[in-house]
């Protein structure tokens, strides 16, 4: 606890200096490293007596005695008292902290030690995004983190990722709040470069309501790197470059297989074989083989800091570039950023930082989700087609969705480039004793091009993907916002026992951009290259629609922490936002939280020494708010319909008339977060556990196109129902993680930590309507996904089956299930009359799975031995079900090899059922097409190794490292997809995979070295 | 160094930022959107906010097929028994209050109140001259979807300040008839005295338009007097006569594009198919829906287009018109006579003898072969002739008759519509006119939706239409939700 007193000591009083007896002088270095360390705090205990090592690390303090204590305290050193006898020379060598608990955590608008914390907090450090290297910091989250889970949009290149934390609150936007070095960062993570990063906090409860009403999503804090003073330059460059690969192919049929099954499929339906002779056929063509391809992947970076006595800095630069695993060279990402990070101590009280980024990314892509993408098509293309076959026109009939995948590569053509800047400018001014005013302004402008280019091709007749005339569409959009902050901070402890911490400010928040489009057809030369619409010679759609956001937010908050011999802490926050995004009604919102700990360790009762070292019991409530809802639904604005034919000619006219029904109530989503937790560190600190219960209740639901009477005119042409804050979904569920760390000798050292986070997501309440719909199954079916009381948000919505009919007898005494589409067969799936009613009809839906996992875990493990380090990263997500809907409901395509297993009479299956090309009802969407979804993957396995100082030092090297890693190595799971990660993210529709893009496995071999 | 800074400055740094970052710097309005607050501020406001309002009729074809399935003239057909079921169930007066299509009914003609109801609330807004011409056509088609609306539902709730804004489906009850009426009379009263004689603009509604609603409205309250003086008044306007008296007009093109907008239309809902239209929002059309659906199924031949084969005349219907009757191959396609003589193919669809196929489909509103655009079945350009001269001359008749006017002049304007159909003159009187005049009307007017509300106001329809049951038929029920949104202020119809 000393060591907590001094460090707020340290910061809280001024330093003086006072006449005493003797003076001591010496020299403080890095234990590990024997290299002096600059800007060490020496101070005689209880006294207001210290100094500060110079850049050689040295230091001489006056005015001691003997009996006295010097406590030597360096940020991320464990602190050293020294009692002093009768030496004028003390040299220290300072060991890294390796308490956890002493770890500053930025808390939003402020930081705390971990121990004093009293929410419900997350932190990933830069070791781990070392060691996983992510190319998204996001991934650096899963399975790092309890209770987030993170699922990539696609393992498409430059893809960005779905964050969740404590699963899906709402069915609006999910995305939880992100805060770069203090500002509100609306980028998405892939823009940032992951080595940048210092620490990942990510706030779970109600200690992220100081964010108001931007909070309820969660909030995570990215803190970069920045120099350190008194610190000799030191340049680093970290490169990798790897070969990406599918984790997995779809089991198809091959050729003869598929021609065999198709006949049978003919022969039950009564017609002519497609293929009489299917000798000679063999595998055909493996179309998966095809468009898959082993890809590169590379990355560098190099990275300048160090600082001087006021200033320090640092400086990055990185480029990425990554390959597609499937035609990399229409699908690729570029990545380059830049950082400079630079903090100066102007005066001795006035400090300022700024920081910049800027990223320029290029993404080029295929069809890559979906029905129509190029592995949908590789998957359900026969396999009897040749490659070289572009047109298929003769061929067999696959509908008019399925093409030659090749040919849907080499006739993609676009690119998507971004810049980026954002930055930060802050200033911290003590004006007065204890107190300090804070003031930064923190901004995001960026620019996106895009080209679309689609060329006059034939893929066949009828074939969605025909042109018969080109078209180039262009897109330019900006996007700008700014954060500007003002808080002033008082701080101080009373009677040695109470200490205050209180914060008031203000935030502003402007959001505000535009974009221009325009398309035209007639591209010269058919070709990519002069596809421009300067130059294009055809008529044009769209030539300058453009569109606006607006966006304004102020918010004043006030926070209040308050400890009483370190033992039991409070703190209450207290914000007030009013935002362009509510009604008139509803402008201004107020959100209060409260949260509490008791560090029962600190009590006599406990003990000195015993099996606890650290124990803190902490609680949390607190409400919130979500305000990403749409743009003035609150108005009444006139983009209507209003067209009408006058005249003599028959002419259209077009007037204004009035749109969605405006809704001037419309407000916040409201988060009320409720946690229970405990922080326990034991062993001697080497285990570290961390357990939490939360309930989280969101309220205010916006449910858009709610039904209202006819009579407000809803029906009318462009008018719609308004969108009313009409829905409640709870998400509970406990969080435990425990973290072990030992170093055995010198030569041995190893941690490990494991986390599992359990989810009970349930609807609570849908007003006004009693389900909204969402997601698609198939073509032209009943959405399979709803919002509705008492069930998870977006659980599948369909019919039960129940096996498969053997004999006409079974048909027959079974409810007619004609209103599927036809009439039932031995051999078609039969399905639950779940009414009761006597026909299988749409009302005999029911629920069919959950899409949202109710366990996830991760662990970790990381050993070093001597100059090895080994290191492995895994998580787990179970509970979850996945529909699978890659499948085209067409009768010539080719199929999973499961249905190898059909129906053929009676007794030969129960699962599979027949193949005919007649209509059956099979391929309605039942709980046949939804599989489990759990898995556990590893995710990364690093061996690295770090040549020996001696061998470095000779070139100057002061370190030198270098490691192969495995990502996404392998996945335990039963799905029968790609990956079972597959999601659109969506609330209401996730989880169905739609011909997902696989992650790729990826090998990498790279290099850590800095000067 | 060190700055200084004491706590008033500080007062004054944080009072600054306060006082210019006060709670209207997020009162902001959409950058290039038209919003409500700022409109009505200039001529072009009032008629863009017109067209909206005109743009719903385009939605009453709804009316028209389902007012024709309701009646004995047609089966509702379609690909079988169940095919839009919500018309089927018309068909065999088997409506409950689960029933999308009149659902559809409701919403639509309410959407067009309302939009009417917009331009009138805020006609205070901006002064210009022509303004009482605007206010006056807003007037007419407030009172054209509200007279649907009773019609259909009988009692309905009423604003006539304005439109209804939302939460006011609670507060407000259902109108009694009389109420309704009168809000009717008084906004076409209205429009009367503001519309001119010659409207603006081809589609758009006249003084005389005005008037032969408000007799039709007048007759339905059994006002004969004040019914026979308006429509009259249309008669004596010497602005109109029946297609195909004159010149060289031919009555058999009276529902062919030719003679749209032409001598005999009093008023016309216009169609076009110059612009797309699919299933999701059948009522942004700017085509006749109806039209499509009234088609013959899987049709290839000459004159007409194919369509869904639904609202098909009965036998009973056919044989109702006299051989030498023009009007029969007018108004009703005998096909298997038509495929005899043209060798058209066709498919025939709902096979039940109640409500499926008949061998005749309603040639008024067939699809013609035109080029219009796809859902070609959705955007049939026919235009809809919603009051004919020749129904302003038969409504005159009636009122007169039946208020015991000079059945002479009765009797003239029933001639004028039968000569034009080839037929001899009538010289009945007292009942048996009245009956020759409800006799001709049902074959003037069949396919065109008016069948089923006039037996209803004659007292005719039990006993003619199969399965009406009256009180209860009379009108159709509430949409079931419509009966929930109001929380218990409005109560169903009786019976349903």
């Amino acid at each position: 606890m000393n060591r907590i007193l001094l460090v707020l000591f340290i910061f809280c009083v001024p330093l003086a200096m006072h006449s005493q007896t003797f003076s001591v002088s010496g020299t403080v270095t890095e234990a590990d490293t024997n290299m002096p360390l600059p800007g060490v705090n020496i101070i005689v205990k209880n006294t207001s007596n210290g100094v500060v090592t110079d850049f050689d690390g040295n230091y001489t303090i006056e005015g001691v005695s003997t009996g006295d204590i010097l406590v030597f305290t360096y940020l991320g050193f464990a602190p050293q008292d020294i009692v002093l006898g009768n030496q004028r020379q003390i040299n220290v060598s300072l060991e890294p902290d390796s308490q956890a608990l002493d770890e500053i955590v930025v808390i939003g608008y402020g930081s705390q030690l971990r121990r004093e914390i009293t929410g419900s907090v997350s932190t990933v450090g830069d070791e781990t995004i070392d060691q996983l290297k992510p190319v998204n910091a996001a991934q650096a989250l899963q399975g790092t983190t309890s209770g987030v889970n993170v699922t990539p949009q696609s393992g498409a290149p430059g893809a960005q990722s779905n964050i969740r934390i404590r699963g899906v609150s709402t069915n609006g936007d999910n995305t939880p709040l992100i805060i770069l070095d203090g500002f509100q960062y609306n980028g998405g993570l892939t823009s940032i470069n992951p080595q940048d990063i210092e620490t990942i906090t990510v706030l779970k409860d109600a200690q992220a309501a100081i964010y108001g009403t931007i909070a309820s999503n969660g909030v995570i804090l990215i803190t970069t790197k920045a120099g350190k003073r008194n610190q000799t330059t030191r340049i680093s460059y970290e490169g990798y470059t790897g070969i990406q690969e599918t984790t997995r192919k779809l089991p198809v049929l091959n050729a003869t297989e598929y021609a065999l099954l198709l006949n049978e499929s003919y022969a039950n339906a009564g017609q002519a074989l497609p293929f009489p002779n299917v000798s000679g056929l063999g595998s055909g063509t493996d179309w998966q083989d095809e468009v898959f391809d082993q890809t590169t992947i590379n990355s560098h970076n190099l990275s300048v800091s160090g600082g001087a006595e006021k200033i320090n800095y640092a400086f990055s630069g990185s480029h990425l570039y990554q390959e597609g695993i499937v035609a990399p060279d229409k699908a690729n990402y570029r990545r380059n950023t830049a950082k400079l990070s630079l903090d100066a101590e102007l005066m001795d009280n006035l400090k300022v930082s700024t920081k910049l980024f800027y990223t320029y990314s290029k993404s080029r892509g295929i069809n890559n989700f979906g029905l129509g993408s190029v592995l949908f098509n590789a998957a359900n293309i026969a396999p009897t087609i040749s490659t070289d076959q572009d047109n298929l026109d003769g061929t067999i009939n696959l509908g008019n969705e399925v093409v030659n995948p090749l040919t849907q590569i080499e006739n993609t053509f676009n690119s998507n480039i971004v810049n980026q800047l954002s930055g930060t400018f802050q200033a911290t001014l003590d004006y007065a004793k204890n107190l300090s005013l804070q003031g930064r302004i923190g901004f995001n402008t960026s620019n996106t091009k895009t080209r679309d280019f689609s060329p006059i091709y034939n893929f066949g007749t009828g074939k969605i993907y025909t042109r018969t005339d080109n078209s180039v569409t262009l897109g330019k959009i900006n996007d700008n916002d700014y954060t500007f902050d003002l808080f002033n901070t008082y701080k101080n402890t009373f009677d040695e026992n109470h200490d205050v911490t209180f914060t008031a400010g203000m935030t502003v928040f402007k959001q505000f951009g535009e974009g221009l489009y325009g398309s035209r057809t007639g591209v010269q030369a058919n070709s990519w290259e002069f596809a421009d619409l300067n130059t294009a010679t055809g008529t044009g759609e769209d030539q300058t629609n453009s569109s606006y956001a607006y966006d304004l937010r102020l918010s004043f908050f006030g926070r209040l922490q308050y400890a009483y011999k370190k033992k039991y802490l409070v703190s209450a926050m207290f914000r007030r936002d009013s935002s362009t995004k509510f009604g008139p009604n509803n402008r201004v919102v107020y959100f209060p939280s409260v949260t509490a700990g008791w560090v029962i360790s600190e009590e006599g009762f406990f003990g000195e020494s015993g099996f606890i070292d650290f124990l803190k019991l902490r609680g949390s409530y607190g409400v919130m708010g979500n305000d990403r809802i749409g743009d003035f639904l609150y108005l009444s604005l006139l983009n209507g319909e209003a067209t009408y034919v006058l005249g003599p000619d028959q002419a259209l006219v077009n007037g204004n008339a009035l749109g969605a029904l405006p809704n001037p109530d419309v407000k916040w989503e409201e988060a009320k977060k409720f946690d229970v937790g405990l922080d326990m560190t034991f062993l001697n600190d080497k285990f570290d556990f961390t357990a939490d219960y939360f309930i989280n209740n969101r309220d205010n639901l916006l449910i858009p196109n709610i039904p209202v009477s006819g009579i407000y005119g809803t029906g009318a042409p462009g008018a719609s129902s308004p969108t009313v804050n009409a829905g409640s979904v709870r998400n509970k569920g406990l969080e435990l993680s425990l973290s072990y760390k030992e170093t055995f000798n010198e030569n041995f050292s190893m941690n490990a930590s494991y986390n599992i986070s359990t989810l009970d997501n349930e609807v609570t309440e849908v007003n006004g309507t009693d389900f909204i719909e969402g997601g698609g199954f198939g073509v032209g079916q009943l959405a399979p996904a709803r919002m509705e009381v008492g069930k998870p948000i977006g659980y599948f919505y369909g019919y039960k089956t129940d096996g498969i009919f053997q004999t006409p007898e079974e048909v027959a005494s079974h409810p007619s299930q004609s209103a599927l589409g036809a009439v039932a067969q031995p051999g078609d799936i039969r399905y639950v009359d779940i009414n009761g009613d006597g026909v299988i009809d749409a009302n005999d839906r029911t629920d069919i799975g959950n899409p949202i996992p109710n366990l996830t875990m991760g662990f970790n493990l990381g050993l070093n031995y001597k100059d090895f380090d080994f290191s492995v990263y895994a998580y787990a997500s179970t509970g979850n079900d996945i529909v699978r809907n890659f499948e085209r409901d067409q009768p010539n395509v080719n199929r999973l090899n499961y249905r190898l297993d059909r129906w053929t009479g009676a007794g030969t299956s129960n699962s599979v059922p027949r193949v005919t090309t007649a209509a059956t009802a099979n391929s309605v969407f039942s709980d046949f097409f939804v599989e489990d979804g759990s898995f556990a993957r590893i995710q990364t396995v690093t061996l690295g190794y770090t040549v020996p100082l001696t061998f470095s030092e000779k070139t100057g090297i002061e370190r030198l490292r270098i490691y192969g890693k495995v990502d996404n190595v392998y996945t335990f799971t039963e799905y029968s997809g790609y990956d079972p990660t597959a999601s659109t993210g969506a609330p209401i529709g996730g989880g169905i995979d739609n011909g997902f893009y696989p992650l790729p496995r990826t090998y990498i071999i790279g290099v850590n070295l800095s000067f | 160094m060190k700055i200084k800074l004491n706590n008033t400055v500080l007062g004054i740094l944080a009072g600054f930022s306060l006082i210019s970052c006060g709670d209207d710097f997020v009162e902001v309005q959409p950058p290039y959107q038209i919003s409500s607050s700022t409109y009505f501020t200039s001529e072009d406001d009032y008629n863009n906010a017109l067209v909206g309002a005109y743009d719903v009729l385009q939605s009453t074809y709804a009316n028209v097929i389902l007012g024709e399935i309701a009646s004995d003239n047609t089966h509702a057909g379609g690909e079988s028994a169940t095919d839009v079921v919500g018309w089927q169930q018309v068909d065999k007066m088997e409506q409950t209050p689960i029933n999308d299509n009149l659902d559809d009914v409701w919403d639509w003609n309410f959407a067009g109140v309302q939009r009417a109801s917009y331009i009138l609330e805020n006609q205070d807004g901006f002064d210009f001259a022509g303004k009482s011409q605007i206010l006056g056509e807003a007037s007419f088609l407030r009172a054209y979807f509200n007279f649907e609306l009773v019609k259909w539902f009988g009692p309905i709730p009423i604003k006539p300040e304005g439109q209804f804004v939302l939460g006011e489906v609670t507060s407000i009850p259902r109108s009694p008839e009389a109420e309704v009426y009168a809000y009717i009379e008084n906004d076409l009263k209205f429009a009367i005295a503001n519309l001119a004689s010659t409207a603006p603009q081809v589609g758009r509604v006249s003084k005389e338009a005005a008037q032969a609603l408000l007799g039709k409205a007048y007759l339905y309250e059994d006002k004969f007097n004040d019914a026979a003086t308006q429509l009259t008044a249309v008669i004596n306007s010497d602005k109109y006569h029946l297609y195909g008296t004159e010149g060289d007009e031919d009555y058999a093109n009276l529902f062919e594009y030719s003679a749209e907008n032409g001598p005999e239309s009093v008023f016309e809902v216009q169609y076009t198919g110059t612009e797309g239209a699919g299933f999701e929002c059948l009522q942004c059309s700017e085509g006749n829906v109806m039209v499509g659906f009234s088609g013959v199924r899987g049709y290839s031949g000459p004159v007409f287009e194919a369509g869904y084969g639904f609202n098909l005349p009965t036998q009973e219907a056919y044989d109702a018109f006299s051989d030498n009757d023009l009007r029969r191959d007018v108004t009703v396609l005998n096909i298997e006579e038509w495929a005899a003589e043209t060798s058209a193919s066709y498919n025939t669809g709902n096979p039940d003898p109640n409500t499926g196929h008949t061998g005749f489909y309603n040639r008024k509103y067939l699809p013609r072969q035109n080029e219009n655009q796809g859902d070609a079945n959705l955007t049939q350009p026919n235009n809809y002739r919603a009051i004919r001269y020749a129904d302003v001359l038969l409504m005159a008749a009636e009122a007169i008759v039946r208020g015991n006017g000079n059945e002479g002049q009765a009797r003239g304007y029933l001639n004028q519509v039968r000569n034009r159909a080839g037929l001899e003159n009538v010289t009945s009187s007292g009942n048996t006119l009245l009956d020759d005049i409800y006799q001709d009307r049902r074959l003037e007017m069949m396919g065109e939706g008016h069948r089923f509300f006039d037996l209803v106001r004659t007292d005719r329809a039990a006993g003619t239409i199969a399965g009406f049951t009256a009180p209860k038929n009379n009108v159709f029920p509430i949409p079931l939700e419509e009966i929930q949104f109001s929380q218990g202020t409005w109560d169903q119809n009786t019976g349903y």
